[in-house]
């Protein structure tokens, strides 16, 4: 209990420190709002296809880049060290640190699924599962980006690390076109990222449909892949984070 | 006291003991470089244990080991009765650790700073705002409250993190090289503030490049090198060892043969003669001091001088680093 109210705590000083701050609030928000405007202007009819995948990789980039710059500032500042030094386990810093991530992550990307809902008209067949997707996609996004900035020094290794394995993913992953119209080479190779899963939990919520024949097996892959995040991050950060 | 610790830290005792810290065999490479090998030592409640050595000697890893920062090869760790790799979050509880460089949150407040800490020690939040006054009031940063830390001197700096270590009275405070980079006035201020501290029952652990600090701080001190312990105990007692070995300056009212001096004066290591003053290499100060004046009475001379330099911590220290084949912190 004390180390669940201590990942509170460091929650609250993160989003104090790095979240709430405009210009990070600003960059979650304007790339893809932007993006998202240039696929409605070209074709309002077809933009809803694509809305899923774009709120999906909102939270993808704003989860993996923002426990990334966190994670590698305070290894180069020390305060990661300081943070080391209080009683405080390390999956409860990983707790603590990937929650207020999330938390950013999330509400970035309800800023993107709110302009969609009340500027384009977007609406929801069910709030519960898209709701479902935002949670799981914030918890694997926040602990990869954590997994991936712990185990390096400066914030454009981080960011290196990140861009090869999201960029790629972005592509595989039915963000800019459903998994059905992918090459049939490509589409096993969907089922291996968990952004797939996400985007098909919140394509599910605002439409009713998906790739798969249910959305309970996208809960249950992103679920999986939230348990296999959570089960490496621990050892990882106890091996590198006073590195 | 200590004595007693080290005797029951030999016998394997893990019991009940005076001891606050007990190390034992403890052991950490670096791929191919031994930083520790087979160290070990016991610091008593209550004392200023001063952990000696020259740069790479192996103290900030030690200090890492005991305040879980780094995995142990192998070896014991115990402190206040606890394993601190079985049961690392009970130990931090009881530590407080002032690390080499002042590593607070730059953005945070100095209050708030001390207040988030005090969250993660688990002190209610009446008690967090009243240790966080008294501390910003103790050290002298009481306007500087609601200052960025970042926007702090150097000497601010350092002592709003010893403050941060005090939040939740520690029983062992680590402080490395708490002085370092300071100015004449700061350094002695965050001294009297250590004092102040071991004053009040709170162990410390200092490691230090400062030897005169050391000396005047340290109830024992323990040097360190090339991850061996060279020697152990307090500075009076490391002092003596090294003077065994010292050289002696004497002066006879006549002439005598080295030969016949140095078969007389089986302490005498070599001898070597300017100007009518003997240079005397000696391996025992006491005994050489003795035998040179018995010679004296038998060859029919008078000893007219007889002095050596009196030695401090800090020539001892380097004597000892010179043994070790540390010429490097020999020079000028």
């Amino acid at each position: 209990m004390n180390q669940l109210v201590n990942a509170l705590f460091i929650s609250r000083k993160d989003i104090e420190s790095y979240y709430s701050k405009p210009p990070l609030i600003t960059w979650g928000i304007l790339f893809p709002a932007v993006l998202m405007l240039a696929i409605y202007v070209k074709d309002p009819a077809t933009y809803l296809n694509v809305a899923p995948g774009i709120i999906a990789m909102t939270l993808l980039f704003g989860n993996t880049s923002m426990a990334a710059i966190v994670v590698t500032f305070e290894k180069r500042s020390g305060t990661l060290q300081r943070l080391l030094l209080t009683p405080v386990t390390h999956r409860t810093i990983v707790l603590g640190k990937a929650a207020s991530a999330a938390v950013y992550g999330i509400a970035t990307s309800l800023v993107i699924t709110g302009g969609l809902a009340l500027l384009l008209g977007m609406s929801f067949v069910n709030p519960l599962v898209f709701s479902i997707g935002l949670l799981l996609g914030a918890g694997v996004f926040s602990l990869l980006g954590l997994i991936a900035s712990v185990m390096v020094r400066e914030v454009f290794e981080a960011m290196t690390l990140m861009n090869f394995l999201r960029f790629p993913i972005l592509f595989i992953s039915g963000v800019f076109m459903p998994i059905e119209s992918l090459p049939a080479w490509v589409k096993p190779i969907a089922l291996v990222s968990p952004l797939t899963y996400v985007v098909e939990l919140l394509r599910f919520g605002i439409s009713g449909q998906s790739y798969f024949t249910s959305p309970w097996i996208s809960v249950l892959a992103a679920g999986g892949f939230l348990a296999v995040s959570w089960l490496i991050s621990g050892p990882a950060f106890r091996r590198n984070a006073n590195r | 006291m200590c004595q007693t610790a080290r005797k029951e830290i030999g016998e394997g005792t893990t019991g009940r003991s005076n001891n606050i810290i007990q190390v034992q065999r403890l052991c950490k490479s670096y791929g191919e470089t031994r930083a520790l090998e087979s160290v070990s030592f016991a610091v008593c409640n209550g004392e200023v244990f001063g952990y000696l050595g020259p740069n790479g000697a192996g103290k900030t890893t030690t200090v890492n080991i005991l305040c879980d920062l780094i995995e142990r090869d192998a070896g014991e760790v115990i402190i206040c009765g606890l394993d601190i790799e079985r049961d690392p979050v009970a130990v931090k509880k009881r530590i407080g650790v002032v690390p080499e460089e002042s590593n607070l949150y730059p953005e945070l407040s100095c209050r708030r700073n001390l207040e988030y800490l005090a969250e993660l020690y688990g002190l209610s939040r009446a008690v967090r705002r009243k240790k966080a006054n008294d501390l910003l009031e103790t050290f002298d940063l009481t306007d500087k409250g609601a200052a960025p830390f970042r926007a702090l001197s150097r000497g601010m700096k350092r002592r709003l993190t010893v403050a941060a270590a005090l939040l939740h009275s520690p029983e062992v405070v680590f402080l490395d090289e708490p002085t370092a980079g300071l100015d004449v006035p700061s350094a002695r201020a965050l001294r009297r503030l250590i004092q102040t501290i071991n004053r009040g029952g709170t162990t410390v652990f200092l490691t230090t490049h400062n030897l005169a600090e050391a000396e005047a701080l340290c109830n024992r001190v323990l040097i360190l090198v090339k991850g061996h312990v060279v020697t152990e105990g307090t500075a009076a007692e490391i002092r003596q060892r090294v003077e065994k070995a010292r050289t002696l300056s004497v002066v006879l009212s006549g002439e005598v043969a080295e030969g016949s001096l140095l078969e007389a004066c089986p302490a005498i290591h070599s001898a070597s003669s300017t100007e009518g003053t003997w240079h005397l290499e000696v391996t025992d100060t006491h005994a050489a001091v003795a035998q040179i004046v018995s010679f004296a009475e038998q060859q029919g001379v008078r000893v007219s001088e007889i002095g050596t330099a009196t030695t401090s911590l800090e020539d001892a220290f380097v004597t000892i680093l010179k043994d070790s084949g540390e010429e490097r912190e020999v020079g000028p």
